[in-house]
This record gives C-alpha cells, structure tokens and sequence, in this order.
C-alpha cells in the first residue's frame, strides 16, 4: 500500500469534521473519494497534505507510520495536491510558479534555466502552456495544469485531486481525465475527489464513500452502480436525480435582440418566456456567463436591446436589473453572490432591504420570520437566521442564495451553474425550486456545464459557442447533439481551431 | 463566547486593579478626568466603527479635527456665537468626510490612500490659513461644553451615550448599517444585489466627519482654543480603540459597545501609569502592546472555527 489511513479524526472547536476516516491506496490506481459536502473529504486529505493534523488515528506511507507536521512535509514524502481554488500566485509566470521555494541554494534564481526546465515539463505533459505566461492569465483548467506540473517537478508519487473539474469545461474535464490516466500509467497514485456521478466511471478504479465524517463504503469501481453510491453517499435512496413538469409557455419575459459587446458577444438573440426553463449550453469561455452579466448590467453592452417583463432596460448596472424585476444567480457564490461573515438572515434580505424597512428603519421581527419562511420553503439545513451563512454546506448557501432572489418577487432568473460545488441531494432540491419558479410563472435561463443537467431539466437547450448562439435544439436532446453545436461550425460542420480540438 | 467577552473582562479587571492599587484612582474627580479625556477619542471612533465596517479606514480624522476646531474657533474670535461656531465645525468636518467618501467612490481610489492624502491636504490647510498660530479669541461660557455637568455628571458623557446609542441603532436597525456590514463583507455581493454601494459609502464618510468635527469642538473647548496642531495621531488611536473591540479591518465586524470599551481600555491604561507614576513615554508601549494582545486574541479565537 502506497497510503493507509486508520480510523482518522478531526475536531474544530466543537465541531467534528472526521469521526472515522478510513482509506487505502496502492501506486498505480486512481482512487475516487466521494461524499456529500460536509461529509470531511477535504478535511481528509489536507490531513493527508499535512495542512491539517489529526485528532487520531494512524497515517501510514509506504508501510511506514507518519506524521506530517506541515504541507512541507508531506510535500517531501512525495504527496502533492491540486486545490479546488487554486493556491497559485497570480502575478507570477507559470515557470515561477512550478519551481517556487526550490530555485536552488544561494539568493539568486537562474531565470533561463528555471524557463527550460519548465518547458521541458510542459511539452511533456503535452499542456497548452507557455512558461512565461502570467498564472493570473490563465483559466482554471490551465492553473490546474501549473500545479499538476509543479506535482510531477517535485517527484511526487501521491496526488491529490481535489474536485478537479468543478470548474471546467466539458473538454477541459476530458483533458483532466487524460493527464489523470497518463500519471496512473506511470505508477503514480491518484486521489480524486469528485461530485460528479456521470464523470467517475471512465476515470476511477476504486471508490471510498465518506458519510457524516467516516467511511461507510470501499470496494472497486466495478462492483458498485450508480444508485448503489448515491445510496451510500445520502443514506438514503434517490429515485431519480430530477424529473421537470413543463407547463405551456406563457408571455416572454425576456426577450434579447442583437446583442452586441466587444470582444466576445456578437448578435445575440433569445427569448425567454413565462414558465420556461432554458437551458444554455457551450464550451467555458463560449460567452454564456458574459451573456448573463451583460444581461444583468454589470457589463454594458455596446448594441442591440433588452427587454424585462415587456419593458425594454438599459441594464447599466445591476440595481437597475433588479429593480426591473432580475435576479442573477452567479456562478462564483463566494466572491459575488454571498456575504460569507454576515448572518443568514442578512442575507436574505440584501437584495430587497425595503420589504423589511420603513423610513430606513429595519423590521428584525419581520426579518427573521422571512427568513424562517424561506428555510421552511427551500428546506435550507441551518440552526437559526442569525447563523452566520459561511457556515452553511454549498448547496444550503445556494439555497440562501436564491432566497435572496425570491425575497426581490424577480421574474426573469438567471442561474449561472447553480449546481457547482454542491452535492447530490442539494442540487436535485435546487432543481424542484426552479421547476416550481417555473410553474408559478417565472421565466429562467439555466447555464450550466453539466450535460446532463441541462438534458434533465431544460425546456430547450441554447447552445453558444464563441460569443455567438450556434443553434438551439428541444429539451432532452443528445449529449452528441449538443456537443455538435457546442463545438463545430453549425453549417459546415468542420472542426474549429486545434485549442478546442481536446474533445475524442 | 468567553474570548467574546474578552475586552470587556479585560476593561473590568483593569478598572478593578486600579482602583485596589491607587486611592486616587476611585474617585469622582478622576473618573470625571477619564471620562473627559477619552470622550473626544472614543467620538472619533464611533465614525470609525461604521468606517471599519465598510471595510474602509480614515487617516484624516486627526486633520479634520484640527481644521474643524480651528475654524469654529476662528469663528468666535470674529463674534459668531456659540452655537453658530460648533454649526460651522460640523459643518466643516461633514463636508471633509463628503470629499472623502466623494474620491473613494468616484475616484475608486482606496480608502487608505485618499485619506491618507487628505490627511497631508488638510493638516496643510489648517497650518496655512492659521499661519500656525492658534484661535484665541473664545468665549468664555464655551468651556462649559467640555467642563460642564448636568445631572452631577459630565456634559460630554451625556453627548457620548447619545452619539453611542445613534451610532449603535444606525449599524443594527438601519439600512444604512446593514448596508454597510454588507459592502464591508462582500463589496461585490452587495453590487449585485442592486446595494447602491457609492451612495451608502460616501455617507458613511460624511456621518464620521461629522462626529469628528463634534469632537473637534470638544476638544476646542477643553483647550480653550483652536490649535491648528491639535488631534496629532487621533486617527490611529480610534482606530486602536475599534480593534481592541473586536472590529476587523478586513470589514463586516465591529460593533459600538466594543468600541466604546476599547476606547476606555486606552484611557484607563493612560489614567493608570499617571497615577502610578510610570514613565510617559512607556505609556505608548503599553498602548500598542493591548492592540496587539487584543488582535492576536481574536485571531486566534477566529481560527479555531472550522471555515
């Protein structure tokens, strides 16, 4: 056994993370880890990275009982981990940042050498990189690249994944699998964390299930379904991940025509009407979310029109969006889409502090029974309103979230991969909000990466590729479909250039 | 919870030591002293609460109270009376946080570098139109604002409850407040959610100029003049007296009961070494060394959370 872990446990403060951790990995095997958020994936394997230590238990590498002090440490024996959120240094080049802290002895770094070995390291790997690129350029796919090569740089024989291809693209998640299988190959042995179901078959070997802090379930790929793992990951049985109930479109809501903004968003047109879930679908970087803050106001657009609710906007900034009666519900929830430090309930209400005021004075009475009225509505697991939100799991923060949006009565709603980061259950509890927004009249267009996401729950699918609507197609079409209209020119069907050609 | 109460245990075991290890200290005339000289700082820092908040900060406070003060001052030397001349500082003092919150929102220019600045511009100001000589000329019933009483106890006691219980209703039941804690907590959120966050920003400037140039007058009447000198490190001191309560300078905490005990932490401490005969000089160290203790605490109360 390349790693053991034994009975791991870890407490903060008063809050156990780890019960019981327990996991075994052998050189050469791509071992997924799974489990809902909270389940102590992460907490498990930074234990593993040395940034935490446990409580208890016993770590074993290469036979050997362990203890790592710090990431140095485990860094050392071999272990290295690509962070969900890159822990990259933006302002410095890719080479910097592969062989940072190890430019050898003496205060001076030889920048051409570093520069050659960072290139070689590359075109090994077959990454699209340059070594003189800026990390803060770079998508996340190709941070992860930076670190996967700093991994293999430091000899590494342990890698942790830790959800790798929650923000990356269809092809990207592909590229990942490759590099994945190639390190495999060479007899590395790979940890990934995933939440993924659809993904896992073609990556994993073995599979270790951790519930509620301790592993309920280990055994190969092979031997366990999909139900079977959703059963071991909830603890209870998922019937299916989501059915919708259309109902008859009603009068457009959202109605966008020839859109325009420099550089990327060329002549878009799109309706969204009444009742109508649309799905939108395309390649990271096909337009999809500049589309939405377009929409929104946070970007200005430079041509064509926008129309809320019958009445055309300006969207010049967001606060003129709501008002108009738009919600957006971004993709990075951390950065704009949640006060992490601030009560649940202030959240609720920040994007409509007026139903709770008067003469700028705050009802807090009125305040929390709102809350409370949406924690009961969304089922949001919490212990009371004045919780801090940061505190919740991913999918109770989404589900706070769109609180904020529903307390606003929006009516066109934008949901930016409302899924990401968020586990089984959750998502298919976000799903049933936005079927019953649906039903009650609200108009939504869905983005999202996830294929079968988009099958399951959009009315139709809108597909972008490079800054333009490439074709639309009815809901529940082929992954083929899609991927077709994500990806080739729409009419003559050829390829487009060699950087989007990852896709097998 | 314990670490919570923390500089509150702190400022009761303080008061309690001094007052079993100096007779001087208990007494009405001392606390009166306390109470008088902490007022004009511990003013100041409850703009600098809402400030901290934002997840802002002002250097320029000490600078606005000079201005301020020398101007109400200038004022009364020229026959204005009472009442009119405290009009005129905090009219002078709203209107410096007003330029203040008007080149942070505009200008999008961070908040440590434009007050930083105005610290120089205004300091300047005041220097040059008073030629470095102090208004004089002031009436003597203006004493009263900082030596007065009513009801047996310290005028300017009164006026810091009722800036206190303002300042305390204004960030936990107004939407200024809450607007506040949101844009110090996730500038960006707050955009999106439609907060008109310049708006809010550039009041939230003005409210603290305002009570600065309150405290201006305040300090104005304790010196009987108006020093275009005066108020010469006031801005780190409030804002020593918001960390030690518990505001973070990476915004979204702070809170106006933690302020106040800051502030007294200070002022006790300062009381203390007089009447205990310690060095001067050491009193600073003293002073510096209780933020660092009281930041350290926090932090680490903070990290034993999980995240």
């Amino acid at each position: 056994m390349l790693l053991e872990l034994k009975d791991i446990r870890k407490t903060f403060g008063g809050v156990t993370a780890l019960r019981s951790g327990n996991l075994s990995v052998k050189p050469g095997e791509v071992h997924l880890l799974m489990g809902e958020n909270g389940a102590g994936k992460s907490t498990l394997m930074k234990i593993v990275a040395g940034m935490y230590q446990p409580d208890g238990g016993e770590i074993r590498w290469n036979g050997q009982p362990v203890q790592f002090a710090n990431p140095a440490q485990a860094a050392s024996a071999g272990i290295a981990m690509v962070h969900q959120e890159s822990l990259l240094f933006p302002h410095l080049t890719v080479a910097e940042n592969i062989y940072l802290g190890r430019t050898g002895s003496g205060p001076f770094v030889s920048r051409r050498q570093m520069l050659d070995n960072a290139r070689k390291l590359i075109e090994d790997q077959r990454f699209p990189l340059q070594a003189d690129w800026l990390v803060s350029k770079l998508s996340p796919a190709g941070k992860q690249m930076v670190e996967i090569c700093r991994a293999v740089s430091l000899g590494s024989s342990l890698l942790i994944f830790d959800e790798p291809t929650s923000s990356l693209s269809e092809s990207e998640t592909r590229e990942v699998f490759r590099i994945v299988k190639n390190l495999r190959d060479r007899g590395m042995g790979v940890i990934y964390i995933t939440h993924r179901l659809e993904e896992l078959r073609t990556v994993g070997d073995h599979v270790t299930v951790l519930r509620d802090g301790a592993t309920v379930h280990s055994s190969p790929l092979a031997e366990l379904d999909t139900q079977g793992l959703i059963r071991h990951m909830v603890g209870r049985e998922v019937a299916a991940l989501y059915s919708r109930t259309p109902v008859p479109p009603g009068e457009p809501l959202l109605v966008i025509e020839n859109l325009c903004r420099k550089p990327l968003l060329q002549n878009i047109n799109l309706t969204v009407r009444a009742g109508e879930i649309v799905g939108m679908a395309g390649l990271v970087g096909a337009g999809r979310t500049e589309l939405c803050r377009a929409i929104f106001g946070v970007d200005q657009r430079d041509s064509g029109s926008i129309a809320v609710c019958g009445q055309p906007v300006k969207a010049s900034e967001p606060r003129e969006a709501v008002q108009s009666g738009v919600a957006l519900i971004t993709e990075d929830r951390q950065k704009t889409g949640l006060a992490t430090q601030l009560s649940i309930a202030c959240n609720v209400t920040m994007a409509n502090l007026d139903s709770i005021s008067s003469y700028g004075t705050l009802d807090l009475k009125r305040e929390k029974t709102m809350t409370s009225g949406y924690q009961e509505k969304l089922r949001i697991k919490m212990n009371a309103p004045t919780q801090l939100a940061g505190r919740l799991s991913g999918g109770n923060q989404q589900k706070v979230v769109i609180s904020k949006w529903l307390a606003t009565g929006a009516k066109v709603f934008l949901f930016d991969e409302p899924t990401r980061g968020i586990d089984v259950g959750a998502k298919v509890e976000v799903f049933q909000v936005m079927d019953e927004l649906a039903r009650n009249g609200a108009a939504i267009l869905m983005v999202s990466s996830e294929l079968p996401e988009i099958q399951q729950v959009a009315d139709r699918i809108v597909v972008m590729r490079q800054g333009r609507i490439s074709g639309e197609l009815p809901g529940g079409a082929s992954q083929e479909d899609i991927m077709r209209l994500a990806v080739f020119e729409t009419e003559s069907g050829r390829m487009p250039g060699e950087d989007e050609g990852t896709i097998q | 919870m314990l670490q919570r109460l923390l500089p509150f245990l702190t400022l009761i075991t303080l008061f309690v030591s001094l007052s079993i290890a100096t007779p001087n200290f208990l007494t009405h005339l001392n606390l009166s002293t306390v109470v008088r000289q902490t007022a004009v700082i511990n003013i100041i820092a409850l703009g600098m609460t809402l400030i901290i908040v934002t997840s802002g900060i002002d250097l320029s406070v000490g600078a606005i109270l000079a201005l301020s003060g020398f101007l109400g001052a200038k004022a009364m030397e020229a026959g204005y009376s009472i009442p009119m001349a405290i009009l005129i500082g905090l009219t002078v003092g709203t209107t410096c946080g007003l330029i203040n919150g008007f080149l942070i929102t505009r200008l999008k220019i961070n908040p440590f570098i434009v007050t930083l600045g105005m610290l120089g511009v205004i300091r300047g100001m005041t220097l040059t139109i008073s030629n470095g000589l102090p208004a004089s000329g002031v009436p003597e019933g203006f004493s009263f604002l900082a030596t007065g009483t009513l009801l047996g106890l310290p005028l300017v006691l009164w006026i810091l409850v009722v800036c206190a219980v303002a300042m305390h209703f204004v960030l936990e039941y107004t939407k200024l407040g809450r607007y506040a804690f949101a844009i110090g907590s996730n500038p960006d959120a707050a955009y999106y959610a439609g907060v008109p966050v310049s708006f809010h920003l550039t009041f939230v400037y003005a409210i603290a100029g305002l009570l600065t140039g309150l405290a201006a007058m305040i300090e104005a009447s304790r010196l009987m003049t108006g020093q275009p000198t005066a108020g010469q490190g006031y801005e780190l001191q409030a804002i020593a007296a918001v960390v030690i309560g518990g505001g973070s300078l990476r915004g979204g905490e702070g809170t106006v009961l933690g302020t106040l005990i800051g502030a007294f932490i200070m002022g006790l401490l300062s009381n203390g070494s007089d009447l205990l005969g310690i060095n001067p000089y050491l009193q600073q160290t003293l002073i510096g060394l209780a933020i660092i203790v009281a930041v350290t605490l926090d932090e680490l109360r903070k990290r034993r959370l999980p995240k």
